[in-house]
């Protein structure tokens, strides 16, 4: 689920940030510029785990500040294909469901990764959303916010910035993940105690 | 920017656990005087609901030792450390071809599972209650000790 990756970044120091250790307000940069960003095809950036290496503090001439070029290792949210993640149920519609971590609220399961098989029937609660329902041994299994449900990653995808955006469409994910549901053990785990 | 290395090893949800423990997080109620982003807590957040909230560093070090004779991949120990499934039915979606490769040795895997790693802690709440919770965990780690 979670890993590191090695990158090199050249970045300008503002001098207000002089008064603090060097390493120290190298970090906090860094923190401001990758901390909760989506990096294409590394995942997303969860925290600064260390600074490898700091060089330069080269001052461009006309510039009132030092540039350094600083290696270090960033601890990344990228989930690999296959890997089972425990999550939670946030929206549940004819078109599939979507899950969050909490801190990543972009994982699809669509219908046809959904257990076979299954229907739908409206919510109760809250008639914009439907209900989910497995159907096994002749008996229903809904598919509720109540507990965890297990999925497994099937693809991870990082639509590039698209230049128009329609204006009713969906906010842009930069990292989308697509999850399955569709095996012995996936899905709440009540159904598996 | 540059990208070094895209991958420079994996972390289970127990290491990025106590990395943002080592920071401060969890130390701090009021969430303002820790160096840590509001984003930083949402991970944290997550990872106190799973199974990592109350490994350490002793038993997941174990586990690794006892796993090596099953032959596993490194994904596979990586995604059982971090869900720490209960039944065989929650490890089969873990493994790839797990019937073929493990047959009924699965069981065996499953019960070093429950025995090393402990439960995460809403299943200890819902089956044991929360006063009971502390004694549990006690006689666990003695459990440990004497096996």
């Amino acid at each position: 689920m979670f890993c590191l990756s090695e990158i090199e970044h050249t970045l300008r120091l503002p001098p207000h940030l002089l008064n603090l250790p060097l390493p120290e307000a190298i970090k906090g940069e860094l923190e401001g510029l990758f901390l909760d960003k989506v990096i294409a095809k590394l995942g997303l950036c969860v925290s600064v785990y260390d600074i490898r290496s700091i060089d330069g503090g080269f001052i461009f001439p006309g510039d009132g500040a030092s540039t350094y070029t600083v290696k270090f290792r960033l601890i990344m949210f990228r989930p690999f294909v296959g890997e089972v993640i425990s999550a939670r149920l946030k929206e549940s519609s004819s078109t599939g469901l979507r899950l969050s971590l909490g801190f990543f609220d972009d994982i699809y399961v669509s219908v046809a990764l959904l257990p076979n098989p299954s229907h739908h029937e409206p919510d109760p609660e809250n008639q914009n959303q439907v209900r989910w329902i497995w159907e096994f041994n002749e008996e229903n299994y809904p598919l509720d916010g109540m507990d965890e449900i297990r999925f497994r990653v099937h693809s991870i995808q990082y639509p590039s910035i698209p230049l128009e955006q329609e204006k009713d469409s969906k906010p842009f994910a930069p990292m989308v993940v697509t999850g399955s549901l569709d095996a012995d053990g996936l899905g709440p785990v009540s159904w598996w105690v | 920017m540059k990208i070094l290395k895209e991958y420079a090893g994996a972390l289970t949800n127990f290491e990025v656990l106590d990395f943002l423990r080592s920071r401060g997080a969890g130390k701090d109620p009021t969430r303002l005087i820790a160096a840590i982003a509001p984003s930083e807590y949402k991970v944290y957040d997550y990872l106190e609901q799973t199974a990592a909230s109350r490994q350490t560093r002793d038993t997941v070090n174990e586990f690794m030792e006892k796993c090596k004779i099953y032959d596993l991949a490194k994904a596979e120990i990586l995604n059982i450390i971090n869900i720490r499934p209960s039944s065989a039915a929650e490890i089969d979606p873990i493994i790839e071809e797990c019937d073929a490769r493990y047959g009924e040795k699965i069981e065996l895997l499953v019960e070093t599972v429950s025995d090393l790693l402990p439960p995460p802690p809403t299943q200890l709440e819902s089956e044991e209650g929360i006063g009971v919770d502390k004694e549990q965990t006690s006689d666990e780690h003695q459990m440990e000790v004497t096996q």
